[in-house]
């Protein structure tokens, strides 16, 4: 339950509170996807624990904002395919954790 | 699901800490065993390079050097991993935690056997022991869920 106190904080966030970002699962693919160049969708998988269903539901909402790009390549004669933020993705995701810090009052975000 | 309503401190907390445990994870976990093993065995082998005369330090550190990089892409690749030039998932904190103890280790051996009778094969097996524990015992701890 929301106080009066936390609106004013989300709003204190100001810009780059990004909801499309702040659901669970699609912050930690984020998460996921920001420090390196690319994963695998199956070591994706892994990583989060979550179900293929799912993840392939976040990562559809994810490509319409044109936050992550999909590129398929053939490994050890399988295909896979390979997930990456785009810039304009690093950019919402990097603003969304800013604003979380600066919702919690810790400005190095 | 969508978050459409205020976010409180408390959720921001959370949302900031799952996201740090995600980058952990990317950091730390997927790594097969063999590549702690084979990397802490090239640390090793640059280490005992250091104390050979002439050019064969150089030759043994080129060489190690490169198979250090190959080692590091196909560790990648099995893990489906494909990290950046710079700035990987790993933070500086854990860059120290990984080869910060082998680093001691190596200008400690360095040392020593400057100063005191000291067995050249000390340093690089410790080395190798350090590093190789703290990556598996790193890559074990993250990959918890």
């Amino acid at each position: 339950m929301s106080t009066p106190h936390d609106t004013e904080l989300a709003t204190a966030a100001g810009d780059g509170f990004d909801h499309l970002i702040h659901a669970p699962a699609r912050l930690r693919i984020c998460a996921a996807l920001d420090p390196v160049r690319e994963i695998e969708f199956g070591a994706l998988l892994t990583l989060l624990g979550i179900s293929k269903s799912a993840l392939s539901k976040h990562i559809s909402v994810l490509a319409e904002a044109g936050y992550v790009t999909q590129r398929r390549a053939v490994r050890d004669t399988r295909q896979r395919v390979w997930l990456r933020l785009t810039d304009t993705g690093r950019s919402a995701y990097r603003g969304h954790v800013a604003a979380l810090h600066r919702i919690v009052g810790n400005t190095r975000g | 699901m969508e978050t459409n309503g205020p976010i409180g401190t408390g959720e921001a907390s959370v949302a900031l800490a799952s996201a740090e445990r995600t980058r952990a994870r990317v950091a730390w976990s997927g790594y097969p065993a063999w590549y702690w093993l084979t990397t802490g065995a090239g640390l090793g082998a640059l280490c005992y390079a250091a104390l050979l005369p002439g050019w064969w330090d150089l030759a043994i550190a080129a060489l190690t050097a490169v198979t250090l990089v190959i080692v590091t892409r196909a560790a990648n690749r099995a893990r489906g991993i494909r990290e950046r030039c710079q700035r990987g998932a790993m933070t500086l904190r854990d860059q120290v935690v990984l080869g910060g103890p082998a680093a001691l280790v190596m200008v400690a051996g360095a040392v020593a056997s400057k100063f005191a009778s000291w067995s050249s094969i000390v340093a690089p097996v410790l080395v190798f022991m350090v590093f190789a524990g703290t990556g598996l015992t790193m890559g074990a701890r993250a990959a918890r869920p």
